[in-house]
């Protein structure tokens, strides 16, 4: 019999679980589903964690981390400080991340422009920065791209910030530094090495309403040639929140199942300093994210999905006056399983394992004038139930050119090319200028080309996987204003992103989805970044405020891009006196849409969320906090996703040693 | 005097009863009697149901949020069956059958336990016989494809009374002259045969992969079957001995779906159009009736002919509501009903 049984691995309706949300349509993956009417789509987990705050972001960048430098420090990705005087970065420092312990979702959401997703509370949760998709926001770890390479973006719920000593949010096109996905933006995370003779121990430890545990080590140990820092977290939850007011059709109270987590993360980071002029890096990390899937009905099968990677980053760096080196070498590894029903071990997979070369030679022509030339190697394999065994190799080449014509007026420039059999790769550029008009008022213009390259998924899905795409690719202008008086800081930043060949997942004339490169949006908005800090005696107060007003239209429909917010404010306001310090801050986030209709009954609605907290330093050790915090203390009834409701008012108690 | 009196009495009250028996039998059981439903599949965050009037005058999108407004259907909805006064929709992306009023859509049940990827239904005697897709077999590569099941559910209780395990994949059903008929068309070959009254598969019939759609007219089983890369064809089983024979189509045809039988014509779809002959043709229609006003991005999702009117949903991009489209048995179009997403069917309540 020939009749050719096309494909039975896919039968009509099946629910991959990938972390879709690539492209904005939320990417169904799902095979077949005209044919089999039934869908797929995806949905994957994530969690986090609630509390959060942030007090003390600081929120210019270029300004506020001059503090930094006092001791010696080695910093991971010296580029995200010399090719950004012309963008905004906000940068949470370590004393905010260790004051704040949460897994980035929370850390994000709270204090910067940034607009999440979350498929239910430490659910799947991806990102839309400046009204792009979650896969044009970039996660650089250690100067290095860490999106998947099957999705595209990032689950800010399986990232816990105080593995990293800072986290800065970089608004605007990076590509031509950073590479794909770094389009609305780049969040940075980064570990930075110390060399001076130090033994610290850093414990925090959480517990919370549903059963959520937080630990927290964190160690430096160095002297002036070595420098070492462990670290170890875990966080984990049951889960189990009531959704406010809403009960079954039997009159049940509802509540959060099989919304379960745990993530656990390891890091090592090796500093060596052979003389003044050598030295050399290493960085590890090994993290694994345990989780179920919270449930739309209580009927649906229990999923589980559970990710993991492993990252590894050598780096030397030559400093041998007017030229500088910098030489990484980096093995990232990242895989998935889906558990379709979690009480089977039955599940589907995916893996990839990239090798990374990366030569930065740095010279200083002039005085004020530094080159950077940049080569790139990048082989990735992957390997998955849905996209077979497939191999990619990209390399490229960029020059980047820093030219400060006086203290006041700074200008840079980059150009980037890669160079690949996948895709054709469009030519990236940036140009930069920043002029500082007397004290009060700073002037940054922006301009960039960059891009987003077609996932494993999006080229080699079975079925479906379109190897003919071509990368997502945008233009970008800027303005900043930045406005200093005082003690405060003001920035307001207006930007303009045209992006085409936007990849979307669209059914076939057979039923089967596949990508296509087919919208074109335009998306547009400001950003405004406050800060403020005042000393009245031994009172010290603190308010940062954000505010993002973002309109991303297709161009085709002129329809606003779905779960893309117009508005979303952030503002915390600190005290602290002595051993007391407390905090107030909420976060206001405007309706999305769900559809790209913009259907105004199928949206999700506008939230306002509250959180409070205070904590007592007892002053044994080198510190003893015990803090308790009140989290959605309004007790907002509220969604991020339709159907996925986050809990009411809830509680946490933490204590954080440093010894 | 009594006796006169109890007689008015009941003759007034026999009066006033049958009187308003008529009412019943004329007036709409409830706001959605007499029209039909839109099944519209949804996207991760549930589906929905749109109801338009019989004269097309009344329309509303979302029936089962209008009836029941804290509920959720459940997602990926696919299929509606009837009984009685009630309609069962069947959410397979929930494991759930919402059991409602079939003219006021109110939830009455629902059938929560024992289903597993439900996909489509039929009743009979009291109990309802659906098709479950249980595990798929890229998950489960063992047993994936061989174990789908009938759920029987009891619809005096709304509970899975029991399995009948079928061996093989399951999708569509059909119940006829007490026996299930059943179709799969991506790892199934075979016609399944069940006897519900003993609960026994009997000789299934040999169909060639791709076989879907299907409906039985006159003791033929007429089933359109389109494997993938091959002809399209309509093969016909005479149910009384099984016999079977064919109408292959020609390669234009590729990929022809939606097979429905109204007034002795077959109708089908091809890409965008509709097309039909009649159940006595013994060779394929390559003249379409007329080309629907599908999207670009879309394609023919749900389909039917009923009431002298050829009924099309447009798929859509699933991320946003799309368009049913009703036209009469010449291909003019007669309204158009923005409905919500992935409409994949329509079920007349008359």
């Amino acid at each position: 019999m020939l009749v050719v049984n096309y494909k039975t691995t896919a039968r009509p309706g099946e629910w991959e679980g990938k972390q879709q949300d690539a492209s904005q349509e939320t990417c169904l993956y799902n095979k077949y589903r005209a044919l089999g009417k039934k869908s797929v789509e995806i949905m994957t987990l994530k969690k986090l964690f609630a509390f959060c705050l942030l007090l003390l972001c600081q929120i210019m960048s270029a300004q506020s981390d001059s503090i930094t430098k006092l001791k010696t420090v080695v910093v991971s990705d010296s580029n995200l400080k010399k090719y950004s005087t012309s963008q905004s970065v906000l940068k949470l420092n370590d004393s905010v991340i260790n004051k704040n312990e949460a897994l980035l979702t929370d850390l994000l959401n709270f204090n910067s422009t940034i607009y999440f997703k979350e498929y239910g509370r430490g659910m799947l949760s991806t990102v839309a920065f400046r009204g792009t998709t979650s896969s044009q926001t970039a996660v650089i770890w250690n100067g290095i791209n860490i999106n998947s390479q099957m999705n595209g973006s990032t689950d800010f719920n399986t990232i816990s910030g105080s593995d990293y000593n800072s986290v800065s949010v970089k608004a605007g096109g990076g590509s031509v530094i950073y590479g794909s996905g770094a389009v609305g933006g780049t969040v940075h995370l980064n570990n930075d090495l110390a060399f001076y003779n130090r033994f610290e121990n850093n414990l925090k430890l959480d517990y919370g309403s549903f059963n959520t545990i937080g630990i927290n080590y964190k160690t430096n140990i160095s002297n002036k040639k070595w420098s070492t820092q462990i670290g170890f977290s875990k966080n984990s939850s049951t889960n189990d929140y009531k959704y406010l007011n809403q009960y079954t059709w039997k009159g049940e109270q509802r509540w959060n199942q099989n919304g379960q987590y745990d993530i656990i993360t390891m890091s090592a980071n090796l500093g060596y300093k052979f003389d003044t002029k050598n030295s050399l890096k290493l960085y590890s990390q090994t993290s694994n994210t345990d989780r179920n899937t919270s449930l739309i009905t209580e009927t649906e099968t229990r999923s589980k999905y559970v990710n993991g990677f492993n990252r590894n980053l050598l780096e030397y760096d030559g400093d041998f006056g007017k030229l500088k080196t910098n030489f990484k070498t980096a093995y990232i590894f990242e895989n998935y399983q889906y558990y379709a029903d979690n009480s089977t071990d039955l599940y589907t997979f995916g893996k990839t394992e990239s090798f990374i070369a990366k030569a930065d030679l740095g010279y200083t022509l002039f005085k004020a004038t530094q080159i950077n030339g940049i080569l790139d190697y990048n082989r990735t394999k992957g390997y998955g139930s849905g996209f077979g065994d497939n191999t990619r190799e990209i390399s490229s080449a960029a020059l980047l050119v820093k030219q400060d014509f006086s203290k006041d007026w700074k200008n840079e420039f980059g150009i980037r090319k890669e160079f690949t059999d996948n895709y054709k790769s469009p030519v990236l550029f940036s140009l930069g200028s920043s002029y500082q008009f007397g004290k009060l008022y700073n002037l940054k213009l922006n301009l960039s080309r960059n891009f987003r390259i077609p996932t494993f998924n999006d080229l080699y899905w079975e079925e479906g996987g379109n190897p003919d795409l071509k990368p997502e690719s945008s233009y970008q202008a800027e303005i900043g204003n930045v406005f200093t008086y005082k003690n405060i800081s003001l920035t307001q930043t207006f930007y303009y992103i045209k992006i085409t060949d936007l990849l979307r997942w669209v059914p076939g004339s057979n039923g089967i989805w596949t990508p296509q490169n087919t919208d074109k949006v335009n998306t547009y908005g400001t950003e405004t970044l406050l800060s403020w800090k005042k000393q009245y005696g031994k009172n010290y107060f603190g308010a940062n405020a954000t505010y993002a007003y973002t309109v991303s239209k297709d161009i085709a429909t002129d329809k606003q891009l779905f779960f893309v917010p117009f508005n979303k404010v952030t503002a915390a306001v600190s005290y602290s006196r002595s051993n007391i310090s407390a905090y107030y801050q909420f976060l206001y986030n405007g309706f999305v849409y769900t559809q790209s209709d913009n259907d105004p009954n199928e949206i999700v609605d506008a939230y306002l969320v509250s959180n409070i907290g205070i904590d007592y330093d007892f002053k044994f050790l080198s510190s003893f906090k015990l803090g308790f915090q009140v989290l959605n203390l309004w007790n907002e009834n509220y969604e991020s996703l339709e159907n996925r409701p986050m809990p009411g008012r809830n509680f946490n108690v933490y204590l954080n040693l440093k010894f | 005097m009594k006796l006169t009196r109890l007689f008015l009495v009941a003759l007034s009250v026999s009066l006033f009863v049958s009187c308003s028996n008529d009412d019943d039998n004329n007036d709409p059981k409830g706001a959605y009697d007499n029209g039909f439903f839109i099944l519209n599949e949804g996207n991760s965050g549930g589906g929905s149901v749109s109801f338009a009037s019989d004269d097309l005058a009344n329309f509303t999108s979302d029936v089962y949020k209008t009836a029941n407004p804290t509920d959720v259907a459940g997602v990926y909805l696919q299929n509606i069956f009837f009984d009685g006064d009630k309609a069962y929709i069947i959410a397979g992306g929930s494991n759930v059958i919402n059991v409602v009023n079939r003219y006021t859509f109110k939830l009455v049940a629902k059938v929560e336990t024992g289903l597993i990827n439900p996909r489509y239904g039929v009743v009979k005697d009291g109990k309802a016989y659906v098709t479950n897709a249980n595990t798929y077999s890229y998950i489960n590569p063992a047993t994936g494809d061989t174990d789908d099941y009938i759920a029987v559910i009891d619809l005096a209780t709304n509970k899975v009374e029991s399995k009948i395990e079928l061996g093989a994949t399951a999708n569509r059903i059909l119940l006829e002259n007490g026996k299930l008929y059943i179709t799969e068309p991506y790892s199934s070959d075979k016609l399944l045969v069940v006897n519900p009254a003993t609960k026994a598969l009997e000789t299934p019939v040999n169909l060639g992969y791709g076989a879907d759609t299907m409906e039985v007219k006159d003791g033929i089983l007429y089933i359109l079957r389109k494997p993938n890369g091959e002809r399209s064809e309509i093969l016909k089983v005479k149910l009384s001995d099984k016999g079977t024979s064919k109408i292959v189509f020609p390669e234009s045809l590729d990929g022809a779906s939606n097979l429905d039988i109204y007034n002795d014509k077959i109708y089908y779809t091809v890409n965008k159009s509709v097309y039909a002959i009649t159940t006595t043709a013994t060779a394929a229609s390559t003249a379409a009736i007329f080309t629907a006003a599908i999207s670009a991005k879309g394609s023919i999702y749900g389909f039917a002919v009923n009431n002298d009117k050829i009924f099309v949903a447009d798929g859509g991009d699933f991320g946003s509501n799309s368009k049913a489209y009703i036209y009469n048995l010449s291909g003019s179009l007669q309204k158009e009903l923005t409905v919500g997403v992935g409409p994949n069917g329509f079920y007349f309540n008359d």
